[in-house]
């Protein structure tokens, strides 16, 4: 009864969101605003005035540079929220030193070995070409914390947790927001706005946008991966 | 304007999805089932998103030698990368939520939340 | 002069934001060193936002463009009158961060301490950035960071309740959110731009009007959700009235408002490109806000919970201000419009005294509470402070603004929606009587409560110095009126003036 209420409810609501949808502009039409406007500046002039082939890099970083800024600091929101409602003075890891999560056949452990280090290299090569291909730092550094979420899973938390010393770990977190403070700032002394990037194509700007790729990856990395190793505390 | 819908069918979809997913999220009793729902509503919007931004016969915006256009719209593309990255965070949090409660309460069922109170 | 300098507009997001980020790692587990350092970017971010609302008084709108690209092609902030609401965030953030040194140590877990001074400036870094992004899909990024933190600070306390409340925010919260996402989608496919006033310039173009005023019904309702107006508040009593004091005087205060001030944004883009006529979404406003004012106070009249009450009190008071912006007519507008301001001032003012007593006393209920006058007079004077100014009586901040929303609505023509916010102008002033009377004139039930004493100076000062400005913004009530006015005209000016 109560369900159906809502299928109503849902439906009646569907009415004028499907009206809109009718009307809004032809799907995939080259004449739509949306494509005419904005974005058709980006794509005549984008690979030279952004300073990356790949237009999509060139509008997350430069154009649009500032959304990514915010972006970064979303992600690091999560791993701050997730720590204050997680953790406790009192809360410790749940496992034994050294031990998988989970009984594992030893093949499954020895090929896990056997293609990190080939893992780790392709999430570097896509944080670094980012630039002219698909990819950049969030892609990368989602791959390079999949590496670390499958190491703790098959050879324990402690050898995974290596790769990110907890030492160093808070400064790790805040690489993304860090890297954009900087390279904003830097940009602002260079061109006189916050993100902005000195005349294209440079050697500079390619390595401003390297670093913001670099932090944003690795900033990444080390919140996905603490906030799963946070999960998997005990309280 | 059903022919008008049809050759939006992309957005149609998506406008159906979104409301798949708020029905999870009203009607389902498990927490983390109306997260899911959550999570549909978030996909949906967008793939309506990066709908906008698809060009008839359009190839990946990347420039350089041997590319040829029409491209499509990087506008949508980029601001989803944006989007994808807060829906990731909010379900961590919303996650870690569930947890706790589940540690502290012993259920993740509304109705028996509720009658705990 | 000094604030013509450009880049103190960035910089008032940064600085709580670099702060804010950095909190964790530079506390390294020591809650007092966290203390101190979100107390100086707090401070900073005052101080940088201070230069701005200087700047406006003197210069009128001026905008800031990123990455030294023009709009639309980049993205731009624009600081107007109502963005002086970031003013007002990043002080009223700082009086609750100081409150917060005594009252973490003591109510929170020590391993919590820095994150909650993390997650208190990304709250304050994501108000200040919505109120002065001049784009649609950064105001959406802001709105994110805002939501994570405060769902995320509704829960930092660890206990049982307060974690099913920030679940429960957090699922409204993240259904509203994707509401307004997808009415930014929708704007930015009629008009292929996501420049807030770009969008307005466009949006009188557009092929058909359908998916505009879909759009604008969308983006409303996420609104509607995340400032909680009356059918749409079942998050909001809960979470305010569990999260710790200082937290729910942020939420309260300021971040109840990110969807007021999202709607305020949305008129802006609208009003005045004529295609869609919004007769009709004036009218729910118009309903909406006088549903709120009366059931707001009719439930806090029976909370017996000295917060719980106060967070009745919030729906009702955001109902006025939807009103107010319902009657669309000048002064019901420019009252609305102060009564942002006032609200945040005179509601934080009266969660930081109630967490104030609550810390001293460890009761949080008014019938356990009697005599807390006589225990604590300094305190519960506050506490009366904020009271009598909640209410609209003349000396102090609330009554300007609630005059000028009932002056608004008798030029609009609806009368009975003046009596509708007199009516709830009474409602409120009985549960304050009631908690006046609890605290001065009933005998005490704990012998404790009147030997409880005053709270620490680092609690006391903000909560004086929110009375004192409740007073202030009173005898002073021109002030925010008269700087608010030309937004408010720019908002009304006729078509192409």
């Amino acid at each position: 009864m109560k369900k159906a209420l809502i299928i109503a409810l849902l439906a009646v609501a569907a009415i004028p969101l499907l009206a809109a949808m009718a009307s809004m502009p032809r799907f995939g039409s080259p004449e739509q605003p949306a494509y005419t406007h904005v974005a058709s500046r980006y794509l005549q002039k984008g690979a030279e005035e952004a300073g990356a082939d790949n237009v999509v890099t060139g509008v997350i970083l430069n154009y649009r540079g500032f959304d990514t800024n915010g972006e970064v600091t979303v992600i690091f929101t999560a791993c701050a929220a997730t720590a204050a409602v997680l953790v406790t003075s009192g809360s410790r890891k749940k496992e034994k030193p050294g031990e998988a999560t989970v009984p594992l056949s030893p093949v499954v452990g020895y090929v896990v070995r056997l293609l990190a280090p080939f893992i780790a290299l392709f999430a570097f090569y896509v944080v670094l070409f980012g630039e002219v291909s698909p990819g950049g730092g969030f892609q990368g550094g989602t791959i390079f914390a999949a590496l670390i979420i499958i190491l703790s899973v098959v050879a324990g938390r402690n050898v995974a947790e290596r790769v990110l010393p907890a030492r160093v770990r808070p400064w790790l977190q805040i690489a993304g927001p860090l890297s954009f403070i900087a390279v904003g700032t830097l940009g602002a002394v260079l061109t006189g706005s916050y993100l902005g990037f000195p005349h294209a194509r440079g050697l500079l700007a390619t390595a401003m946008l390297m670093g913001i790729e670099l932090g944003i990856g690795i900033g990444g990395a080390t919140v996905f991966a603490s906030i799963f190793w946070r999960l998997g505390d005990e309280p | 304007m059903i022919g008008a819908l049809w050759s939006n069918f992309d957005y149609a979809v998506s406008v159906v999805l979104f409301l798949i997913g708020l029905y999870c999220v009203i009607a389902k009793n498990n927490l983390i089932k109306k997260f899911m729902g959550l999570n549909i509503m978030e996909t949906s919007v967008f793939a309506f998103i990066v709908a906008i931004g698809v060009v008839d016969r359009g190839s990946a915006p990347i420039m350089g030698p041997g590319a040829r256009g029409p491209f499509v719209n990087p506008i949508p593309q980029a601001l989803i990368l944006t989007g994808i990255v807060v829906a990731v965070s909010t379900t961590a949090l919303a996650l870690s939520l569930i947890v706790r409660v589940w540690h502290q309460c012993g259920t993740i069922e509304a109705d028996e939340l509720r009658e705990l109170e | 002069m000094w604030w013509q300098w450009a880049h103190w507009l960035p910089l008032a997001v940064l600085v709580p934001l670099g702060f804010g980020v950095t909190t964790p790692a530079v506390a390294g587990g020591d809650g007092g060193r966290a203390w101190r350092w979100a107390v100086l970017g707090s401070a900073l971010a005052a101080a940088t936002t201070l230069a701005l609302v200087v700047r406006v008084a003197r210069e009128g709108p001026f905008s800031y463009a990123f990455g030294g690209w023009n709009p639309p092609y980049g993205i731009e902030f624009r600081f107007d009158e109502v963005g002086a609401f970031a003013f007002v965030v990043a002080s009223l953030g700082m009086l609750a961060i100081v409150f917060s040194g005594r009252y973490a140590e003591h109510a929170l877990d020590p391993a919590r301490i820095p994150y909650f001074y993390t997650l208190l400036l990304l709250d304050i870094a994501g108000l200040i950035g919505f109120s002065v992004t001049g784009d649609l899909f950064n105001m959406y990024v802001f709105m994110e960071i805002i939501s994570l933190s405060s769902y995320a600070l509704v829960a930092v306390s660890g206990e049982r309740t307060a974690e099913m409340a920030a679940f429960k925010y957090l699922v409204l919260g993240a259904v509203s959110s994707l509401l307004v996402l997808f009415g930014i989608g929708m704007v930015y496919g009629t008009t292929g731009t996501l420049n807030l006033a770009d969008a307005a310039r466009r949006l009188g173009g557009v092929g058909s009007a359908v998916p505009v005023a879909v759009a604008i019904a969308l983006m409303a309702a996420g609104f509607m959700v995340k400032s909680a107006l009356f059918p749409l508040h079942v998050w909001l009593p809960d979470a305010h009235a569990i999260a710790p004091s200082p937290v729910s005087a942020v939420l309260s205060g300021l971040v109840v408002k990110v969807g007021l001030l999202g709607t305020f944004r949305l008129y802006q883009v609208v009003y005045r490109t004529g295609i869609v006529d919004l007769a009709a979404l004036d009218q729910l406003f118009l309903w909406l806000g006088a549903i709120s004012i009366v059931m707001g106070a009719f439930f806090a009249i029976f909370q017996d919970d000295i917060k719980m009450m106060l967070a009745y009190s919030t729906i009702s008071n955001i109902g006025y201000i939807v009103m107010g912006f319902g009657l669309a007519s000048k002064f019901a507008l420019i009252g609305a419009a102060v009564h942002i301001f006032n609200h945040a001032i005179i509601k934080s003012a009266l969660f930081l005294a109630a967490g104030a007593i609550i810390h001293q006393t460890g009761y949080r209920r008014l019938s356990e509470l009697r005599g807390a006058g006589r225990g604590m007079p300094l305190t519960a004077a506050a506490l009366s402070v904020g009271a009598v100014s909640i209410v609209g009586i003349p000396p102090t901040a609330g009554f300007l603004c609630k005059w000028y929303i009932a002056l608004g609505a008798f030029e609009a023509g609806r009368a009975a929606f003046g009596f509708a916010l007199v009516f709830g102008a009474l409602f409120i002033f009985v549960y304050y009587i009631r908690m006046v009377n609890a605290f001065y004139f009933q005998e005490p039930v704990h012998a404790d409560v009147v030997h409880a004493g005053d709270p620490p100076l680092s609690m006391l000062v903000p909560v004086w110095v929110l009375a004192g400005l409740c007073l202030a913004m009173g005898l002073a009530g021109k002030i925010p009126l008269t700087f608010i006015t030309p937004a408010i005209s720019r908002l009304l000016a006729p078509i192409g003036g």
